[in-house]
């Protein structure tokens, strides 16, 4: 079965900075596929440029087997997009937004289905502004699937929101999973991105630095463990990248200091940062080593790739 | 098609829910009415000479603050980034948008039409000519709308950019101050603005010639509408995060620009600038030949009318509409007053068509009518103090008898109670202290020339206070008056 997006060297550029340099990837369908990316890393201009909101500057774009960028508005009847804000006027109601925007495609599920499947009959007719964050971002997903869409992109679906209105999404998600759709997914949640996604790319600075399973992207650090320490004072950081086996390292400079690395030993690393932290008389607060997440692999790839 | 029509019913609804834009659509030109209804409460039927100007401030509120403000303010939010996303091209929702900005103005436009009609004003003229010309006032400033919402980024900006189009529009461009009471210069920069050309056109669909005259004005307004939609379309923004100083393109904004220098260039080409109406400070050389616009001068215009509005190429100030004294006419000596060389003819070719005496214009009491007990005083204070009132004493008997015509007309043209009674104490006064013949000859002349002379619009020495106000309508009604006289005193109305 041909991959429901394709994405071949895409290039964006704006006021003379390339914002995405040649990025290539394919989502197979039924797949959910995350775009994870530092803020500036060009994830949501790829998006904007796969839905037909920019116009690219070079590279193929092919969604539900057509060019998209010569059939842009064709692109557009077979998919759904939630945008990162709820994006309609205050006074609209849920029901009337669902019914507007059905208005605008051929194929169009009925607003009560809509409403009923993403728990908003109850407020079906009160106006947006007066909607929960939660409640907005369920219509910002009910109007994704206006159409009955084969493929459907959700930008960074869940910021902002409270954790239980966050779990209600992640349930949507896995749900879209269960149903068969197709969804590329946007976010700075790492944890979010490895429970629901298949398969993730992540991009830094315009490019795609790592892509796969999560897993699988797991795995490649897997002689790894992540270690995680608050001090009562900041610890030099050179000293800390002095110790055995460190790599990855991240410090936060405030009052009471932390600092984040990688180690390949953690057992001589640790007596390592034991000697040091009684040499500088500084004390322990709090200490965790686990083994690595997406989040850490995340962390070593956008980080490797500063100049 | 289903799309835009539920795009269109969707835009409605969300205009009648806001608050703001009722206040700025509704509200706002329904402030003016009344203020306008205040300032000329003395005229005779209220609010018509003004429908053109208060129609006008409807539109202006509707496109140039209402549609930006909305186009805007969903552009901040990113509905219109939303729309983006949907397979509708984005042209297609502004042409919805547009659609119904239309309407919400049209029934704005109503609204002040049937308060207007509530408190007094009579029926439009020409219903489906101001129908047009709306629609062209539209057009006109819905695509100055647009323009100024590719140049506002945000909606403070669409405030401030709206304020800049609409106060001066307001105040020399002929919109809230009538062109005739603005100096010379200020009626040069109004024929570069298009409220003027919206009021001209508006106006006479209301109380003027509908579409006679007002060809130039539909043009330059379908022009100046035609420059900024294209400007509008071209430059349209639906992206927030795009500024104006970064957009390409701007060159878009010159065939706007230049639509308005264009209509202005062209009425200073074509002598368009000057009103010659409703003013007491043309040239008398010009008045000569000129009666004032709104005296009527056929049999359909008189009854329940107020003078039109301007209306400059309609009626050159050199062209009489009242016919000039036949080229026949006896010389006389030139030491002797023109108006001795009235004839006959002249007197019969008068237009006696006038409103009836017991109407709202020009009424006059029956002789054997008593005034009430609560005006007698003044109608008999009136009668004594005539013989010495110096204006209607002093100077050539031509001027006095002008005088006296006003005293009848100025209680008219405040909608006085004592009204009905005055004309005839005047006509009494008049039959006692001139021949009669004389006075024919006076009362024609001064019918065939109305803007001679000064005019009184204030006789409070004669213990009827107030002001008409407008001296355009005391001289229309000293005319119909002098044509009553003219009748009666010839045997064409007997008492």
């Amino acid at each position: 079965m041909p991959a429901k997006v394709n994405v071949r060297d895409l290039r964006k550029r704006y006021d003379g900075v390339e914002a995405v340099r040649g990025v290539s990837f394919a989502i197979e369908p039924g797949e959910i596929f995350g775009l994870l990316g530092p803020n500036g890393a060009g994830k949501t201009t790829t998006v904007e440029c796969i839905v037909g909101l920019r116009e690219p500057d070079a590279g193929e774009l092919e969604v539900c087997g057509l060019d998209a960028r010569r059939h842009p508005h064709e692109v557009k009847q077979k998919i759904g997009v939630a945008l990162q804000t709820t994006s309609l006027q205050d006074k609209i109601t849920p029901r009337e937004a669902l019914q507007l925007f059905g208005a605008f495609y051929r194929e169009r599920a009925p607003a009560g289905e809509l409403l009923e499947r993403f728990a908003l009959t109850e407020k079906a007719d009160a106006p947006v502004d007066t909607l929960s964050g939660g409640q907005r971002q369920r219509l910002a997903l009910a109007l994704a699937f206006v159409n009955r869409p084969e493929l459907v992109f959700l930008d960074e679906p869940t910021t902002g929101l409270d954790p239980q209105s966050r779990r209600e999404l992640h349930a949507a998600i896995a749900q879209m999973k269960r149903d068969g759709y197709t969804v590329l997914f946007t976010t700075h949640y790492l944890a979010e991105a490895e429970t629901l996604c298949d398969r993730v790319a992540i991009i830094d600075r315009g490019r795609i630095v790592a892509s796969g399973a999560p897993r699988e992207l797991i795995a490649q650090a897997s002689g790894t463990q992540s270690v995680r320490l608050t001090t009562s004072r900041p610890l030099a950081r050179e000293r800390l990248a002095a110790l055995p086996a460190v790599s990855a390292l991240t410090t936060d400079s405030a009052e009471l200091a932390s600092a984040h690395f990688e180690t390949s030993d953690a057992v001589a690393t640790l007596a390592a940062l034991t000697r040091l932290l009684q040499e500088s008389r500084v004390e322990l607060l709090d200490l965790q080593v686990r083994k690595a997440s997406l989040e850490d692999v995340f962390l070593r790839l956008t980080q490797e790739e500063e100049p | 098609m289903n799309a835009l029509l539920e795009h269109l019913r969707v835009s409605l609804r969300l205009h009648f829910r806001n608050r703001m834009a009722l206040l700025y659509g509704y509200l706002f030109p329904l402030i003016f009415l009344v203020a306008f209804w205040v300032l000329y409460r003395h005229e005779k039927i209220p609010l018509l000479r003004h429908m053109g100007e208060l129609l006008t401030v409807a539109v202006l509120g509707g496109a140039c603050f209402g549609l930006p403000t909305t186009l805007v303010g969903e552009r901040e939010r990113g509905v219109w980034r939303r729309y983006r996303l949907s397979p509708v091209p984005t042209w297609a929702i502004v042409t919805s948008t547009v659609v119904a900005r239309y309407l919400i103005i049209l029934s704005a436009g109503l609204l002040q039409l049937a308060v207007a009609l509530a408190v007094g004003m009579t029926m439009p003229e020409h219903p489906f000519a101001l129908w047009v010309a709306f629609t062209f006032v539209s057009f006109a400033f819905i695509g100055l709308g647009l323009v100024i919402a590719t140049l506002a980024d945000n909606v403070p900006a669409v405030q401030a950019l709206g304020q800049c189009i609409f106060l001066p529009m307001l105040i020399i461009g002929g919109v809230a101050v009538q062109l005739a009471s603005l100096p010379l210069w200020a009626q040069h920069v109004s024929a570069y603005f298009p409220g003027r050309y919206a009021v001209e056109s508006l106006q006479a669909g209301v109380s003027g010639r509908g579409f006679a005259g007002t060809r130039f004005s539909l043009l330059a307004l379908g022009l100046i509408g035609a420059a900024g939609c294209l400007a509008g379309a071209k430059l349209f923004r639906w992206d927030a995060q795009q500024r104006f100083a970064t957009r390409a393109g701007k060159f878009w904004l010159v065939p706007a620009l230049a639509a308005w220098v264009a209509v202005g260039l062209l009425a200073e080409w074509r002598g368009r600038i000057a009103v010659p109406v409703d003013k007491e400070i043309a040239p008398v050389a010009t008045m000569e030949k000129s009666p004032p616009r709104g005296v009527p001068t056929t049999s359909a215009s008189v009854e329940g009318r107020a003078p039109s509005r301007p209306e400059p190429q309609l009626l050159p100030p050199s062209t009489p509409t009242v016919p000039a004294p036949p080229a026949a006419t006896p010389p006389v000596p030139k030491s002797e007053p023109a108006w001795m060389r009235i004839t006959d003819k002249d007197v019969a070719a008068l237009d006696y068509n006038v409103p009836p005496d017991q109407g709202i214009v020009s009424p006059m009491a029956p002789p054997d009518e008593q005034p009430e007990d609560f005006m007698k005083d003044q109608v008999e204070g009136v009668r004594s103090k005539l013989p010495t009132w110096l204006p209607g004493t002093d100077g050539d008997d031509l001027r006095c008898v002008r005088n006296l015509l006003y005293v009848a007309a100025v209680p008219d043209a405040i909608q006085m109670p004592v009204e009905r009674y005055l004309p005839r104490v005047v006509y009494q006064y008049l039959l006692e202290t001139y021949p009669k013949d004389k006075l024919i000859k006076m009362l024609t002349y001064i019918a065939l020339h109305p803007e001679e002379g000064g005019v009184i619009d204030d006789i409070s020495d004669l213990g009827v206070e107030g002001s008409a106000g407008d001296p355009m309508v005391v001289r229309e009604r000293a005319y119909l008056y002098a044509i009553k006289y003219i009748a009666r005193l010839t045997g064409r109305v007997e008492e």
